[in-house]
């Protein structure tokens, strides 16, 4: 095996104006988000499109995609910390960084969602250990302090040893934590669309990928920012990883739906997502399955387009627009259908018993979501600048 | 860019002048006597003031305490009606009137709002809690749910005695 | 003066309320149902459970809606037609069977299950169930989350989406957090077992019991005696959550 020079990192140096504008957007965008949410805490739910039949909306869709990909940004650190391949070392300090960005503008969209978030502090200080919500407000903070004590350990040249266990820890808590993020919609046995163990392990094979997908943007994006190089072979690699994971969240979707439709009570259910849920069956079809899964299959494995960065970026963009395609069926879809309480009979109440809920998100949704994306991505972006985390360059490997 | 140093006690004067200006002016609104004294809130007085469940120096210092460890006894334990009981403090705080306008917890002569305002200490416990004590007649929801029944008795005798029709 | 104030003796109030603190403190981090004594003694000896016994077949739609109404007259909700955010506490259901036709109406409310879901969900424990089975919302540590709302399999739950004004004293509601159907517990944390809610007060008139509160532990209660003779269903009875709400002609 050839040594290899020592790997230089260094903090982004790009001060164009284009820079700044775009960083000034997002922190625009970002304030905007928050004082969406306030508006919401001042006047109630009641601007929102949530309702009592769908209480959880396109806020929490956003968050969720964002705390999974956190999951799953970390994994090219784990990779190489946990799992020892030395040609993902240089990007492990870039996926923790990521992966703390996303899962604190994940939480900070959910923690403003609350229907009284000036009771954080109640949630810190009252725990009931059997709620899985519980566990999730441990494993989100622990997460956050567990990947920065990594990061530091992975940048402190002389507490270098101390990464691999670190990292073997990260790993282990990142698991637990998209178990549990799973787990919030797989443990609830009321809904026809949820109660499923399946859940769990779908969650994480999800986070894999959408959080590889959202790693592939932002590198590409920050070694831009500064010009600095990065060989298509490092992004190959990675192209290979997308494939694997895209091809497993299907391979979940598919095990999902065929398992429900062997049991006759939930035809109703699957009829409902897969043919005559409107928006939901569109989106399931067309942008989940279609533009989420098989088409970034298509782009990756595609013998003509192999050595195309390009078609890589494009094939994480179509993965993360199936994310949320995903997550707006799961979490949505799964509460737009009514409960069965009386089989056997039609039902009907001023409550919306028995019909399909419906729900249009309203604009402080959008705010309060894209506030919590630009947030995550101002401090990546921040980070970069002030952190020396990014490699000083990839160039193509001399082995 | 240099300041000439009396130009710059020249300034400072005046932003100083203006700045306890201000100051006083809003001190003044503060105050219901003469300029310059700060006032104590005055909200209304319980007419039975003599009959608090503490002294009035225990209660200003420490009724939050009770108020506090009353709301967890009641919500868990089911004890009402308690000597700290939020409905029996509201009750003769701000009880209801007959002929008055009734005092709400925005008034700054409600009798929480009168303090809380002054001391500026925000409280939340009438986003949910009634802030005022209804009258004995709308107390009690029994009689007043009579006397609803009473017109749906009616509707319900004659339901009752027609014969099922489904 | 300062002297005065130094020396009125607050220790023993301060003690008392250190110990209730820690107490509660302790019962708080109690996994999933946390069990509060009452001040009620049961008359078998056993613990007691308040439950609900709903006669559908005695229910017409009439008295249905005289029981939401009843509903929130006591406690200050209103129900809107077609509001998709109005709270509901209580509800008219019409039920059709499907292959026979036929149609009933019946009052549907939180179930006070034996052993919620939305007790297991709540992450800071406002959601609980007290010793004597009356599942309740502590509004004070609710921080408004919904997951109770999404794991309850009655739809039971609302969520106070606007600013309230004009609440009921024997129902503090208000924004951003969680309720449901209390059992009329301040009613029965009044009269015990003579408590009647304010659902059943309203259509239970000449001597009729259509809906029949009481004591489901204590096998000479009204309500056990007529269980015992006449059966009763439990609503997603498969769930195994053993509501405290039972109905009958289901």
């Amino acid at each position: 095996m050839k040594t290899q020079p020592a790997m230089r990192y260094a903090e982004i140096k790009t001060s164009t104006p284009g820079y700044w504008s775009v960083l000034i957007g997002m922190a625009v965008i970002a304030l905007i988000g928050f004082a969406a949410a306030h508006h919401m805490d001042v006047e109630g739910h009641h601007i929102t499109g949530m309702s009592n039949q769908v209480v959880w909306g396109l806020p929490h869709v956003f968050a969720i995609f964002l705390i999974v990909a956190a999951s799953g940004a970390l994994n090219l650190a784990s990779l190489a910390s946990v799992f020892g391949k030395q040609a993902y070392k240089p990007l492990a300090r870039f996926s923790a960084i990521l992966a703390i960005a996303l899962l604190v503008g994940g939480l900070a969209i959910l923690l403003l969602d609350l229907g009284r978030p000036e009771r954080l502090v109640v949630a810190m200080t009252h725990y009931n250990f059997k709620s899985i919500f519980a566990w999730n407000i441990i494993l989100y903070t622990g997460f956050i302090v567990i990947v920065m004590a990594y990061l530091w350990l992975m940048m402190e040249r002389r507490m270098h040893r101390w990464s691999k266990p670190a990292g073997l820890l990260a790993f282990v808590w990142r698991l637990v934590l998209t178990t549990g993020t799973g787990s919030i919609f797989g443990f609830l046995v009321a809904r026809e669309a949820y109660d499923s163990a399946l859940l769990a392990p779908m969650f994480i094979v999800m986070s894999f990928a959408f959080g590889l997908a959202m790693f592939i943007l932002l590198l590409t994006l920050s070694f831009r920012l500064d010009q600095r190089e990065l060989d298509a072979s490092h992004l190959q690699r990675l192209r290979k990883l997308l494939g694997i994971f895209t091809a497993g969240v299907f391979y979940f979707v598919v095990v999902f739906h065929l398992t429900k439709l062997y049991g006759t009570q939930n035809h109703d259910f699957e009829r409902f997502i897969l043919a005559e849920g409107g928006i939901y069956t569109l989106l399931f079809w067309l942008v989940q399955i279609g533009l989420g899964n098989l088409l970034p299959l298509a782009l990756i494995y595609a013998p003509r387009l192999q050595g195309s960065s390009s078609t890589l970026v494009i094939a994480s963009m179509l993965v993360i627009l199936g994310a949320f395609a995903q997550l707006y069926i799961i979490i949505i879809g799964g509460q737009a259908f009514p409960l069965n309480i009386f089989p056997g009979y039609a039902v009907e109440s001023s409550f919306f018993d028995g019909v399909i809920s419906e729900y249009s998100p309203s604009l402080w949704e959008f705010l309060l979501g894209f506030g919590g994306v630009t947030s995550a991505l101002l401090i990546a972006l921040l980070g970069i600048r002030v952190l020396p985390i990014m490699p000083e360059g990839l160039p193509a490997e001399t082995q | 860019m240099q300041i000439h140093p009396p130009l710059l006690r020249l300034l400072a004067s005046i932003i100083l002048l203006g700045a306890s200006a201000v100051g006083l002016v809003a001190a003044a609104d503060v105050s219901t006597s003469s300029f310059g004294e700060i006032a104590i809130p005055s909200p209304n007085k319980p007419a039975d003031a003599a009959n608090c469940v503490e002294p009035v120096a225990v209660m200003r210092r420490d009724h939050m305490k009770f108020l506090l460890h009353q709301r967890d006894t009641t919500v868990l334990e089911g004890e009402r009606g308690k000597k700290y009981s939020l409905v029996g403090c509201i009750d003769c705080h701000n009880p209801a009137k007959a002929n008055e306008e009734i005092v709400r917890y925005e008034d700054p002569q409600h009798f929480c709002a009168g303090c809380h305002n002054y001391a500026s200490v925000k409280i939340d416990c009438f986003e949910c809690h009634a802030d005022r004590g209804l009258s004995s007649s709308q107390q009690s929801n029994l009689s007043l749910q009579a006397d609803r029944l009473q017109l749906s008795m009616q509707t319900f005798r004659q339901k009752l005695e027609q014969p099922r029709g489904d | 003066m300062a002297t005065e104030l130094d020396n009125i003796e607050l220790r023993p109030a301060r003690r008392q309320f250190l110990k209730g603190a820690a107490a509660l403190a302790a019962t708080l981090v109690a996994p999933g149902v946390m069990l509060y004594k009452t001040g009620q003694a049961s008359t078998s000896g056993q613990q007691l459970r308040w439950g609900l016994l709903i006669d559908t077949n005695a229910l017409s739609e009439a008295d249905v809606d005289a029981c939401v109404d009843a509903c929130q007259r006591e406690h200050g909700w209103k129900a809107e037609v077609n509001s998709p955010t109005a709270a509901q506490w209580i509800r008219k259901v019409k039920l059709t069977d499907t292959e026979s036709g036929h149609q009933r109406f019946l009052p549907m409310m939180c179930q006070h299950c034996a052993d919620p879901p939305c007790v297991d969900v709540c992450p800071t424990g406002a959601s609980f169930k007290r010793a004597d089975g009356i599942v309740l919302v502590n509004k004070h540590t609710c921080i408004g989350c919904r997951y109770c709302m999404m794991a309850c399999p009655y739809k039971a739950r609302s969520f106070i989406h606007e600013t309230l004004k004009d609440q009921l004293p024997v129902a503090p509601r208000g924004k951003g957090t969680v309720e449901s159907c209390t059992l009329c517990v301040h009613r029965v944390d009044r009269d015990g077992a003579n408590a009647v809610p304010a659902c059943a007060e309203a259509v239970n008139q000449g001597g009729r019991k259509a809906i029949l509160f009481g004591d489901l532990n204590d096998p000479q209660s009204e309500i056990s005696q007529r269980l015992r003779k006449l059966g009763a269903v439990k609503l997603r009875a498969d769930m195994g959550l053993n509501p405290g709400v039972r109905y009958q002609g289901l």
